[in-house]
């Protein structure tokens, strides 16, 4: 039989048992969304602490200080409310602090007089606490400097080394697109080899004179085109839902496929080693979460220190993070170049790949 | 009657323990949310930035103390220009700040900048360092804009002058600081709990199903009401026997001498305890305690029936294993955790209304950390009315279903 024809049939029934297998299909790609939304979630959590403002005051100077805190840095999402609804709410974790602007203040702003700005904060998560307690200096300071008060002989000058921010969310999500690649990918991809020895195939496999190699290329290419497609819309979702357009789509897209390709490969050999789907899902979904966050996705992972940042380097997500946030917005979010964080993904696949026939050559003999 | 309950019970919860897959499917992805909260907890708070200090006179000096002082927002490293343009290339810092030669003399002048060279990407990051950067620079010419002055400043009637004409005087509603990885472990607790009741419950009834053993069960002697009840015992007997061990290793770990921080054991060991010192539970009063036992008790029931009502209607392990992960993972994240409910936009904080686990996660907040029970009351009358609507659900679909089996 000719290697195109053994390529073709194996598809074909790799296809007829993922059609059989619909709903857990559907299930899957739908996980892919469900992260985007999860990741999604927490990347709103990462500005705009929701603080009471009581304006006791109401004067010009008070206005002009809640526009500070409005634009300290993403850092405010300002609740107007009397002072027992605001208590009540602090008490119960729904505001992270009360900021009360005292009566008088803008008489005491004009006459020159420093005047002192309550602050209640529920200081029960600390990560919050910090960004409050940082954040009011910074909107006291431009305050100071929108109205030009004598007597400040300090500024920041600051120098961007991209010329541009780029949201968290916006960030967030190609990151997310890596780990879905992950999960989804690497869960069909162990799906098609586990099913082997769930239905004891694998020994037919092994008496078969037919080359394993590309009996397996053609169950992956299946696995890696399903897999693609519930990518492809997650990225649609992306571009069309989150308004976050790649900077060089075909870049983006063919980046994206490789990450598929590679984890497809990643998956198929864990189906191999686990030998049952029930056992690879749970630990797809296990390991999702530390190689996701250990692997640059919500800010570059060296920052988190060397240590972590060596540890991430086994984190097949770190490469794909590298080559996914590069295609996207431009970002080097890792210290190698792109074209490294690739080359490691592809030997990583090859790897996989050669591991996989392995297993389903060993498995034939048991 | 109390003989077939404890048997359908008892012979549940040892196929489960039987079940290598089972348990990794309801553990694992917990454990992984529990690893995912540690390696988060390093990333909050410091940032590394590369301090080069240029000037060399009196204000310099004291503006680079000003930066090297603030160890809440930095991890600084003082370097040379080159070695620190190197650092940010590398990502080895996330920023420089910069001190310059001529400083004494613009400040004389009221004219000095500080330089801020920011890896700015992504916002997160970059609105991080440049509020701590704008507090220390701040704090030059207002020193209690610090934190020192935030704290025990205007607070205790201590106010200064300075140029800005606002001081903070912040008042913090605890004496102690709960650590992020404290206020996030408590999700994690419930999805140990959704996990295990939802998944364990679920895979056990679809796999009677599945297997062809619904249909002998209802030819055993025992009533068909008998064998409900004692699967749901069945699985809440397997959530409590994972999770309170789990929790009671959460109150323990504060007895452990390696976690303490001032613990002088070696290097190997800090290591070796590490991921048991994470899991620290506050210890709560008594009657917190109770409120606490009461919501952990309300969420094991509600998940227990949730997952007889997802094995009764798939009836396939794969497709159970798939929903339910994925409905565990939405209870999770619309309930709270690892996003404050408060913070979502006003939609998502309606939805999440709807979402019991909001209740649970609030509820145990408020158990663990908070000196009274606000809203306590609310919050398990809502997992109980939830509990009690899920396990008779489940009783009618799961008595039709073995019935008609």
């Amino acid at each position: 039989m000719s290697a195109w024809r053994l390529f073709r049939a194996s598809a074909a029934l790799e296809a007829a048992q993922l059609r059989r297998a619909r709903g857990f299909v559907i299930l899957t790609a739908l996980a892919a969304v469900n992260f985007l939304a999860m990741v999604s979630l927490f990347g709103l959590t990462g500005a705009y602490a929701p603080v009471a403002l009581i304006n006791l005051d109401g004067g010009p100077y008070a206005r002009g200080f809640i526009e500070a805190l409005n634009g300290a840095h993403h850092s405010f999402a300002l609740k107007y409310m009397d002072s027992t609804a605001a208590r009540k709410a602090l008490h119960s974790g729904r505001l992270v602090g009360i900021i009360t602007i005292p009566p008088g203040f803008s008489r005491s702003i004009e006459s020159g007089t420093t005047v002192p700005i309550d602050i209640r904060i529920d200081n029960v998560n600390i990560d919050l606490t910090n960004d409050v307690q940082r954040a009011l200096p910074a909107a006291i300071v431009a305050f100071g400097h929108r109205n030009n008060f004598p007597g400040v002989r300090v500024i920041m000058a600051e120098h961007d080394v991209i010329p541009h921010d780029t949201g968290y969310i916006p960030y967030l999500v190609v990151s997310a697109l890596a780990l879905d690649a992950m999960v989804i990918a690497g869960i069909l991809g162990a799906m098609a080899t586990a099913r082997e020895w769930e239905r004891r195939t694998v020994k037919f496999l092994r008496l078969s004179p037919a080359s394993a190699s590309v009996v397996l290329a053609g169950k992956l290419t299946v696995a890696f085109a399903v897999a693609a497609t519930a990518l492809g819309i997650t990225l649609l979702a992306i571009v069309f839902g989150y308004g976050v357009v790649p900077v060089d789509p075909w870049t983006t897209v063919f980046a994206l496929a490789a990450c598929v390709a590679i984890f497809t490969c990643m998956g198929a050999w864990l189906g191999a080693v686990l030998k049952r789907t029930l056992a690879a899902v749970p630990l797809m979904f296990g390991l999702a979460m530390p190689l996701y966050v250990d692997s640059g996705a919500l800010e570059p992972t060296r920052f988190d220190g060397e240590k972590i940042w060596l540890i991430a380097h086994l984190s097949p997500v770190y490469y794909a993070v590298g080559v996914l946030e590069w295609s996207f917005h431009e970002l080097r979010v890792t210290p190698e170049p792109v074209y490294v964080d690739m080359l490691v993904l592809l030997a990583i696949a090859l790897v996989a790949a050669t591991l996989t026939l392995g297993s389903l050559a060993r498995g034939g003999r048991r | 009657m109390m003989r077939g309950l404890w048997g359908m019970a008892r012979n549940d919860f040892r196929v489960w323990l039987r079940s290598p897959s089972a348990i990794a499917a309801a553990l694992l992805p917990a454990l992984g949310m529990g690893i995912l909260v540690a390696v988060l907890t390093n990333s909050v708070g410091q940032q590394p930035v590369a301090l080069v200090v240029q000037g060399k006179g009196v204000a310099a000096t004291r503006m680079a103390n000003l930066i090297k002082g603030d160890r809440e927002a930095y991890l600084v490293t003082e370097m040379t220009p080159a070695d620190a343009e190197r650092a940010i290339g590398e990502q080895r810092v996330a920023a420089i700040i910069v001190v310059p030669a001529i400083f004494d003399s613009a400040v004389a002048g009221a004219t000095a900048s500080v330089d801020l060279y920011l890896n700015n990407v992504d916002i997160d990051l970059a609105d991080d360092i440049r509020r701590s950067v704008t507090r220390s620079i701040a704090e030059f010419d207002a020193p209690q804009l610090g934190l020192l002055g935030e704290l025990r400043g205007p607070s205790e009637g201590v106010l200064l002058p300075n140029p800005y004409r606002i001081g903070i005087a912040e008042h913090d509603l605890r004496d102690t600081n709960v650590s992020f990885l404290q206020y996030q472990v408590i999700p994690i607790v419930l999805l140990i709990v959704i996990s295990i009741g939802l998944l364990g419950t679920s895979l056990l009834t679809a796999r009677d199903f599945e297997r062809g053993t619904a249909k002998m069960l209802v030819l055993s002697p025992v009533k068909p009401s008998v064998l409900v009840v004692g699967r749901l015992l069945g699985g809440t007997l397997i959530t409590i026997t994972l999770v309170a061990p789990l929790i009671a290793l959460g109150f323990l770990t504060h007895h452990i001498p390696y976690c303490v921080e001032e613990s002088t054991a070696p290097p190997w060991l800090t290591i070796l305890f590490s991921g048991p010192c994470g899991w620290i539970l506050p210890v709560p009063s008594g009657s917190h305690a109770l409120a606490l036992v009461a919501l952990l008790i309300a969420v094991t029931l509600m998940t227990v029936g949730l997952g007889t009502l997802l094995g009764v209607a798939l009836r396939d392990t794969r497709l159970v294993t798939m929903t339910g992960l994925n409905g565990s993972a939405y209870l999770f994240f619309l309930g709270g955790g690892f996003t404050t409910v408060a913070f979502l936009p006003h939609w998502l904080q309606i939805a999440s209304r709807f979402v019991p686990t909001s209740y649970a996660i609030e509820g145990l907040r408020q158990a663990l950390f908070y000196p009274d029970l606000i809203g306590f009351g609310r919050d398990m009358l809502v997992l109980s009315l939830s509990a009690v609507l899920s396990v008779v659900l489940a009783s009618v679909m799961l008595t039709r279903a073995l019935r008609r089996a």
